[in-house]
């Protein structure tokens, strides 16, 4: 039995944890927390397959790594539930309780165009608390005269393609915006995106303008499914008008996909009596 | 104190390990009713005297702190249970009334 107590096997795990956030990667974190024994022993369930840790029971090791799958799915940061709920067979476990963390990095949105809506937003989501990266191919859109606040990465790109995808990384909590001054700007953009496949992807356009770049990107030989993922014409319904309320109204969007939201008014339910 | 990003909390429970030092990292583990903290929420106790990062405000922290002192001595990792009574927390003028389970675990808790 080895909780993180153990030096050695902290460091292991924090040097783990590291690395999947380095990776821009997810991983589960499981602890038992309540038992008769093995208080504290963890093990680290990285979204790619790899584990750190043990439980010191190799039966309960697989089951959290079932249940880490499904836990990763849902929308929640941290959740402990009872053995007996989600591996009833491990009968000498049934009451023990595990605490299943998200490790995930740090939420970002990356804002392909810096125009109007482009700028508008990269500030919004900055205030909302995500880190942001702004992208443009005209270098003067993306002067950091225009953008003196921290925390607001400034990328000027004559090519989107690279920086994109490296911006991108493995995707896990990443939303990007697509807001480009035009089509090829926006077909080119959604091609680095896709393959990169971050969390959220949105592209801004009426829905006969983000139509065209779709069936562009079909005709080349994207994947249904994963074209019928992007969020085409961009935002929640707000009738919006403004940039900023554009930017708001995406903003919304991405908080909503992040954390499980309908986008819904949450008062609806008074009104369907 | 605000919250700690994920990469730099790991990475300050490393560089305590490196140094040799216990750190206690408390986490809200589950919540029930409404509490000043969501679960995950995570606080950091070194056994330096420094710490890190929140598990919700003045309705707990006062108790946690205690706890952690107590498992920074031990190294025993043990589950907590606070109840914020609709009482206790009006007389505190704030703005909880639940019950919050705070996992208290002990890392690099072996000198090496």
């Amino acid at each position: 039995m080895s909780g993180a107590g153990d030096t050695n096997l902290s460091a292991q795990l924090t040097r783990a944890v590291a690395r999947a956030l380095g990776d821009g990667a997810s991983a589960v974190l499981a602890t038992i927390v309540e038992a008769p024994r093995g208080v504290g022993a963890k093990v680290l369930l990285e979204e790619v397959g790899g584990r750190t840790g043990t439980t010191g029971d190799a039966a309960l090791d697989d089951a959290l790594a079932e249940h880490a799958r499904a836990f990763l799915a849902s929308h929640a940061e941290a959740r402990t539930l009872r053995v007996g709920e989600f591996a009833p067979a491990l009968g000498e476990w049934r009451d023990a309780r595990v605490l299943f963390e998200r490790i995930e990095p740090e939420p970002r949105v990356v804002v392909c165009g810096a125009g109007h809506v482009g700028a508008a937003l990269a500030r919004l989501a900055r205030v909302v608390g995500y880190r942001v990266t702004l992208i443009d191919d005209r270098e003067t859109f993306v002067a950091r005269e225009r953008f003196p606040e921290t925390g607001i990465e400034l990328v000027a790109a004559p090519n989107w393609t690279d920086p994109l995808r490296e911006l991108i990384g493995a995707g896990r909590g990443v939303s990007v915006a697509v807001v480009t001054r035009g089509h090829n700007e926006d077909e080119e953009c959604m091609r680095a995106v896709l393959a990169a496949r971050p969390d959220y992807v949105g592209m801004i356009g009426s829905r006969r303008r983000t139509n065209i770049v779709l069936a562009r990107l079909r005709e080349s030989g994207f994947d249904e499914e994963l074209l019928s993922q992007v969020r085409a014409p961009i935002g929640l319904d707000l009738g919006a008008v403004s940039p900023e309320e554009v930017a708001l109204s995406v903003l919304a969007e991405i908080v909503a996909q992040r954390r499980g939201g309908t986008g819904r008014p949450l008062s609806e339910w008074r009104r369907q009596k | 104190m605000a919250t700690i990003p994920q990469l730099e909390l790991y990475h300050l429970i490393e560089e305590a390990g490196e140094r040799g030092e216990r750190v206690v990292v408390a986490t809200v583990a589950h919540t029930r009713g409404s509490t000043p903290q969501r679960r995950g929420a995570k606080m950091l106790f070194f056994e330096g005297g420094a710490v890190a990062g929140t598990v919700g405000g003045g309705c707990v922290e006062a108790e946690v702190w205690a706890e952690a002192r107590v498992a920074l001595r031990t190294g025993r990792p043990a589950l907590h249970r606070f109840s914020l009574t609709a009482d206790e927390a009006s007389e505190e003028g704030m703005v909880c009334g639940g019950t919050m389970e705070i996992f208290l675990d002990v890392w690099n808790a072996q000198k090496t």
